[in-house]
């Protein structure tokens, strides 16, 4: 690390320092504070400091004052001695969590703000982080991410999909869930209620694959053929009105068959002949709905077609959300109201109800006075509050406090020395 | 209630009757002792009843009879086999029966008439605690109808559940820890069902049938994938070799294993099915594969922190050998 570097880092710690000085009286605790283990990532080292317990919100943030961490967690899991060992904590449940992030979705805009550089041959490229190194195998690398806000729409779209889900399909009230914004590329849902804290992973791992739709078998839901009058072999479908997701597969394949182009078809590996005949009776088609459904109706269109279609319009319904955070009953995650390490801005509640006009990157600005003085390096054009600045590229700038810290924190901009 | 003996007034009534241990009837012991045998040595389930309180009482007897055994495999073998009976009576049941069953175990469940061919509306909390047992498609949550919480469900499904909690419920019973003292003329038909079991087994393990894969006794690096995986963590390619190879080698079958990846997003039955059974040696080359050499997975990062036994051994395979040795000793 060069000395500038060790210099910004100090800088934002003070910052961040100021932040929890100030805003202590903002910190949030989790349900059961007193059973919940709680974790703090360091500036100096990057070093996890773990298996800390507090009895109630006071000695929690005079701990964030004191200790000034990067970023603060707390266990989705409930314990009966949160402060031991993890095979000593006696684990009483946990609450249900959702993440959805920016980084399982692929947007187009990855490709402009999003950068990689494999960490064993130094080979660097563009986009959603590959498995593994293209030019060595290797699967470590140096990410550098953006939080920007088409990104960030995109997971709002499949938060609103989850939430759907939870609502409709689980039956969890709005006051069993909890929305949050993470602070730098996603939203967090959390379920706390008794029924579903007791579930082991395996019965977590069966609801990730729910949302997801891993799994799914379109014949499962009705999509089968029928010997109808004349032996005539008739496939019959899910309706759009139907529960759970029965009702979403036959709304997906309507989504899809209304929006899809003859390249989307081709896509998903139908047959020339096949795709001519939909892209002909479009209209027709999607008349059916109001009946029966499309299905079968078509000549031309045989059951494998059918089924190709009707996966493709499922797999539009899923929510993409994290696998590893939902099935992980030990999982520390982000303390509501504390400051995130790559952005400074903080982690938020947002109102269910006020989701869709929800703006993250004003609500969740944590610093709102002074400006600072900064050498960029490289930023994306990008908003905060009210104002767009950038792109930049090597150059000195004076910006508000909340969008120089978040440069700062990004690794993009380094502080300019004080005289 | 003597149809279905786990269940609370079942308990309650044998309760009442006062059952001491020391004088328990010639009949019921006989009927306690071929329940077991129905359930360990493969002989045909008896679903005829004998007199009402007889067959009441021999379950709580039954029960504390293997419970004394502390054999694992037979605890496992009786719940299974006690829960299968319950299975075929319950699914010749009217709805109501069926309603009052799901009581002992405090499902939230409904009957439905409005939704065929559904019969049940099943709290999915309840579904999923024992679904996730079940393996085949159709018990995937995802493709079930899931709706304000309760997962839809024809009766012989939600049948089939009741024996999944059935299963589990008698497994607990016969978890005891305190060693259970039993008169001479009880220890002795115990012993006698032991020994024609033992027999029994080792006909069974011949055919196949896994001894005991113990997993306490893993090496870290094993545990620690072996947790991860069943959490549902990914693991790297070397890893994946590294954990299947060890299992395979300490005999667990090509099944079990498949059933260990499940729980991972990306996983597929076909392929991982493949792999597995390559390694096994099942396929192709014929080759079975040993896991690797402790200082190549120290090179790959998979050694995870050594302890003790790691400081003598220079093979995970041989860390399980040791281990087994010393857990032996002990239990001697
Ligand atoms: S020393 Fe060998 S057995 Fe022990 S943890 Fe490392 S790799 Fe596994
Ligand atoms: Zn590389
Ligand atoms: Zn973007």
């Amino acid at each position: 690390m060069s000395v500038k570097e060790i210099e910004t880092k100090k800088f934002v710690k003070n910052k961040f320092s100021e932040y929890y000085r100030e805003h202590s009286s903002s910190i949030q605790p989790p349900t059961l504070i007193e059973k919940r283990e709680f974790g703090f990532l360091m500036f100096k080292g990057r070093i996890m400091v773990r298996h800390k317990s507090f009895k109630n919100v006071d000695d929690l943030s005079k701990n964030l004052k004191t200790l000034v961490p990067s970023d603060a967690y707390y266990s989705s899991a409930y314990y009966e001695r949160p402060e031991e060992k993890m095979e000593e904590k006696s684990w009483l449940g946990a609450d249900l969590i959702f993440d959805i992030d920016a980084d399982h979705i692929p947007t187009p805009c990855a490709k402009i703000h999003d950068t990689w550089v494999c960490n064993n041959c130094n080979i660097a490229g563009k986009g959603v982080l590959p498995e593994k190194c293209p030019a060595c195998g290797e699967p470590r690398f140096n990410e550098k991410t953006w939080p920007c806000e088409v990104c960030l729409e995109s997971a709002k779209i499949e938060t609103l999909k989850l939430m759907d889900m939870l609502k409709q399909d689980f039956g969890f009230s709005s006051k069993e869930t909890n929305l949050y914004f993470s602070g730098h590329r996603g939203y967090h849902l959390h379920v706390e209620s008794e029924e579903v804290q007791s579930l082991d992973s395996m019965a977590r791992k069966e609801i990730v694959d729910y949302i997801i739709g891993i799994g799914l078998e379109t014949k499962l839901h009705g999509l089968v053929e029928e010997r109808g009058a004349r032996k005539a072999r008739v496939l019959t479908g899910p309706n759009l009105e139907d529960p759970g997701w029965s009702g979403r597969i036959a709304r997906g394949t309507y989504e899809f068959l209304l929006t899809a182009t003859p390249s989307d078809l081709e896509e998903i590996r139908l047959k020339r002949k096949v795709i001519d005949t939909l892209t002909q009776h479009k209209e027709t088609n999607l008349e059916k709905w109001k009946e029966k459904g499309p299905w079968g109706i078509i000549k031309g269109v045989d059951t494998a077609s059918w089924r190709k279609i009707a996966q493709h319009g499922a797999e539009m319904q899923s929510a993409k959300i994290d696998t590893v955070v939902t099935t992980d009953t030990h999982r520390l995650i982000r303390l509501n109201n504390t400051l995130h390490g790559k952005t400074g801005l903080k982690k938020i509640e947002v109102p269910v109800t006020g989701f869709e006009s929800f703006d993250p990157f004003k609500s969740a600005i944590a610093f709102k006075e002074g400006t600072l003085k900064i050498i960029v390096q490289d930023a994306p054009k990008f908003r905060l509050g009210d104002q767009t600045y950038g792109p930049y590229k090597n150059r000195q700038v004076e910006l508000p406090t909340a969008a120089a810290l978040l440069l700062l924190c990004k690794g993009r901009a380094k502080v300019k020395e004080e005289k | 209630m003597a149809k279905y003996p786990f269940t609370n007034e079942a308990t309650e009534y044998a309760k009442e009757l006062e059952l001491k241990i020391e004088d328990i009837s010639e009949p019921i012991l006989n009927r306690a002792e071929h329940r077991i045998e129905e359930a360990l040595l493969d002989a045909p389930v008896r679903e005829q009843l004998v007199k009402e309180d007889v067959e009441i009482s021999s379950f709580p007897v039954a029960v504390m009879m293997v419970a004394s055994t502390a054999d694992k495999l037979m605890k496992r073998r009786y719940a299974l086999t006690e829960a299968k009976r319950a299975f075929n009576l319950l699914k010749e049941e009217k709805r109501d029966k069926i309603l009052e069953v799901k009581n002992v175990f405090n499902w939230k469940i409904r009957p439905v008439d409005d939704k065929p061919p559904y019969k049940f509306a099943l709290f999915f909390t309840d579904y999923l605690k024992n679904a996730t047992r079940i393996q085949a498609k159709k018990w995937k949550l995802v493709n079930r109808i899931v709706l304000n919480g309760e997962v839809y469900l024809p009766k012989y499904d939600t049948v089939r559940l009741l024996q999944e909690e059935v299963r589990v419920h008698i497994e607990k019973k016969l978890d005891v820890k305190e060693k259970i003292a039993l008169p001479q003329n009880v220890a002795d038909r115990v012993e006698r069902l032991k020994q024609a079991f033992t027999k029994q087994k080792g006909k069974i393990e011949l055919e196949g049938f896994p001894k005991e894969v113990v997993i306490s006794a893993f090496p870290p690096c094993i545990k620690h994938m072996y947790d991860g995986i069943t959490s549902g963590h990914h693991l790297s390619h070397i890893g994946r070799f590294t954990l299947t190879a060890f299992l395979t080698n300490i005999s667990m079958t090509t099944e079990e294993v498949v059933n260990l990846y499940r729980s991972l997003s990306d996983f597929k039955e076909r392929l991982t099915r493949y792999q597995v059974e390559h390694i096994a040696g099942a396929r192709g080359s014929r080759t079975k594969y040993i896991p690797p050499r402790c200082d190549t997975l120290r090179t790959h990062g998979v050694c995870t922190g050594m302890d003790e036994v790691c400081r003598s051994i220079r093979h995970p395979l041989a860390y399980y050998r040791e281990k087994m040795r010393t857990i032996k000793v002990k239990a001697q």
